[in-house]
């Protein structure tokens, strides 16, 4: 074949910095003021606190369902994914589809109606009434403190990025960027926040499909594609779950099929959709039970998607420049997290690029925002209301709201000037906090089938959940021949950690005694019912609103996007 | 002490309110939905996208080796835009729902304050 054009980038600059147009400037201009705009229309709307914390309990599903999964597309997992997608490639696509769909599915069909059915305020909220007080108090504040430390090391991460791209100084990137999200959240609370996860949304698809669409022309499509990463020996990069047998680890994750479908799949990602009160907030604002079950369901959909539009442009970049690729941020070399930006550099024009620029401030924000959005309900409701000063009139809790808003985001823009100066440091608490989620998972499935499950069981074991883990993490670090790659460690700690909570939990259960049938209704499988039509309207009933039908919809998309890539 | 300052708490309560207030209410909350904003944006960046595809056509054919990126993602973003507008207007937020948000206001309050599950 003649190529027109050398389809390999023999030597790209090391600079991500983007040449912005008068018109690309004007274009993110104007999304910031709809931001603003956006935040004083819901002002005007914020009544009560129950408006600031959960909107009222009022957005329709199409709107909770962009924003549960907007909420999760932040700078960590716009960049990170795409290196990932340079780094092993279509295994990434594990994190979509043995990953993040299932759980959705999983929330949506099962775990939801116990939460919106029992009408708690928040997941700490439902900790208490299923175990108590002690556990309630250990999540709540494991959700406050990590949330809003990690709202910082995203403020950070963000501000390296808008420094290397606009050349803003560190300091300017996370002052301004920290001010936005005060500014908006502080005024519409979480109306606010998901209006512009939704905007957000848009945007950025906007953004990456034009990136994807010019980069894939430019290798001479899918086709040339193939041709380049076989000619680069990075042929591995286009399968899926070769290379991951037992005993025959060869798989660029370092993990064999065991791991993946029950680390990575079943505790971690169950993990973090299910329980994660950042991502089930967004399904505790729809306006009813209907509604509440499809957010995680409808947010599935576009989930699918997404990947393709950060895999692609992860080995095009692997293709052309992956061997001038580094995993240290320190050697001064383009690493692997740079690859979107470095795509935008390389293939947008003026236009387009002001798009694809605004779409990833916009979704860095909206990840902060969405940290913040969920750290202050908690921190009001379940901790200051709950523990410090009950029996205040509402009024008072929606000031302590904002209040706790513009501190959560004062202590989140010092964490990041924190982390600027201990950069990994910061890495590698956000690893440690990512193990919070696997614990609460084993705790909350074992309470959910098991009625005789106890408070007791349920407070120890969620605390050795998280230890055990962080032991396993340690270890890690001080021995890193451990295991294959930093990912597989995540995935065998969190299933150790899974598999000490339910270990625990059953010895524990045995010797101490449960909550009466009574206490539990609503809260435990096949204890009491739960009414899932309540305020039903009209158009719930569509057959295309099923859950079940929405739900298997996506688990058979789940297996037919797998295919092409096995 | 935050129920002196609340401006709302002075709101005509949700029984005594008129016909002509919920009109107000219908159509205050309807004007601000925000497949309206979207729409407002989204035909805005359309419109700027596709004249710098018109005006920079062969600049962007060259950049992209035969794309004119800009001309088919500002039309694509015009159209979405205006399918935004005909969504919201065929099927705006129901009456009920807004006019039931405003009325469970109390009860909204009590749930804020941990005093009612619900």
């Amino acid at each position: 074949m003649v190529q027109a054009t050398p389809l390999v980038h023999s030597a790209v600059s090391n600079s991500i910095k983007l040449n912005l147009s008068w018109v690309d400037i004007l274009m993110i201009g104007i999304y910031f003021a709809v931001v603003i705009g956006i935040a004083f229309v819901a002002r005007s709307r914020v009544k009560t606190s129950m408006d600031f914390f959960l909107s009222g309990r009022s957005m329709p599903a199409w709107i909770t369902g962009l924003a549960f999964v907007s909420a999760n597309l932040g700078a960590t997992e716009i960049l990170g994914m795409a290196a990932n997608g340079a780094q092993i490639g279509m295994a990434t696509l594990h994190y979509y589809l043995i990953g993040a769909v299932p759980a959705m599915v999983f929330l949506g069909l099962v775990l939801m109606p116990f939460y919106y059915g029992s009408k708690v305020r928040s997941v700490p909220e439902f900790m208490l009434r299923r175990f108590g007080k002690p556990s309630h108090i250990a999540n709540s504040i494991a959700f406050a403190v990590s949330n809003v430390l990690i709202a910082g090391i995203n403020l950070y991460a963000m501000a390296i990025v808008i420094e290397a791209m606009l050349g803003w100084p560190e300091w300017l990137a996370i002052i301004v960027s920290g001010g936005f999200v005060l500014v908006y959240i502080t005024l519409g609370g979480l109306s606010s926040a998901i209006y512009n996860e939704v905007m957000q949304f848009f945007v950025i698809v906007a953004g990456l499909v034009p990136l994807t669409i010019v980069g894939l022309n430019r290798i001479h499509g899918w086709g040339g594609l193939v041709d380049a990463l076989k000619h680069t020996q990075s042929a591995k990069l286009l399968s899926t779950w070769a290379g991951t047998g037992i005993g025959d680890v060869t798989n660029p994750i370092g993990a064999n099929w065991l791991a993946i479908v029950f680390g990575l799949g079943f505790v971690l990602s169950f993990g973090y959709w299910t329980t994660n009160f950042t991502e089930v907030q967004r399904a505790l604002s729809a306006k009813n039970m209907s509604a509440a079950r499809r957010t995680p369901l409808i947010g599935a959909f576009p989930k699918l998607f997404i990947p393709f539009l950060v895999i692609i442009p992860g080995l095009i970049a692997a293709a052309t420049f992956g061997n001038q690729l580094s995993a240290d941020a320190t050697s001064g070399k383009l690493t692997y997290n740079d690859v979107i930006p470095k795509l935008i550099q390389l293939y947008l024009p003026t236009g387009v690029l002001g798009i694809a620029v605004t779409g990833l401030l916009a979704s860095f924000m909206a990840g902060m925002a969405a940290n913040v959005s969920s750290f202050n309900t908690v921190f009001t409701y379940d901790i200051w209301q709950r523990y410090i000063r009950k029996d205040r009139p509402d009024g008072y809790y929606l000031t302590v709201g904002r209040w706790v808003t513009v501190i959560g985001v004062l202590i989140g823009i010092l964490t990041a000037f924190i982390a600027a100066s201990a950069g990994n440091i910061m890495t590698y608490l956000q690893t440690l906090f990512s193990f919070f989620n696997a614990p609460l998972f084993g705790v909350f499935i074992l309470g959910l089938i098991w009625k005789r499950m106890t408070g007791v069981a349920a407070f120890w074991s969620y605390l050795a959940g998280i230890v055990a883990p962080a032991i396993v993490y340690t270890a890690y670090l001080l021995n890193n021949k451990l295991f294959e790659t930093a990912t597989a460690e995540t995935l065998y700690g969190a299933i150790i950690s899974f598999v000490t909570v339910i270990v625990l939990g059953l010895i524990l259960s045995t010797f101490t005694t449960p909550k009466t049938i009574d206490e539990l209704k609503g809260l435990v499988y096949g204890v009491g019912k739960i009414d899932l039509t309540k305020d039903v309207v009209a158009g719930d009933t569509a057959w295309y609103r099923s859950p079940a039908l929405l739900g298997t919809a996506a688990l058979v998309l789940c297996v037919v996007l797998y295919l092409p890539f096995l | 002490m935050a129920d002196k300052t609340d401006p709302h708490r002075s709101d005509p309560a949700p029984s005594e309110m008129s016909d002509a207030d919920k009109d107000r209410l219908v159509k205050s909350t309807r004007r601000f939905d925000l497949r309206r904003i979207l729409g407002a944006l989204f035909v805005v960046y359309g419109l700027i996208v596709t004249i710098v595809g018109i005006v920079d056509y062969s600049s962007d054919i060259h950049r992209t080796e035969g794309i004119a990126i800009n001309l088919w993602t500002g039309l694509s973003m015009l159209v979405l835009g205006i399918l935004f507008f005909v969504w919201d207007h065929f099927s705006p937020v129901p009456e009920s729902d807004i006019v039931h948000s405003a009325e469970i206001l109390e009860e909204e309050r009590e749930v804020g304050e941990g005093k009612k599950i619900g």
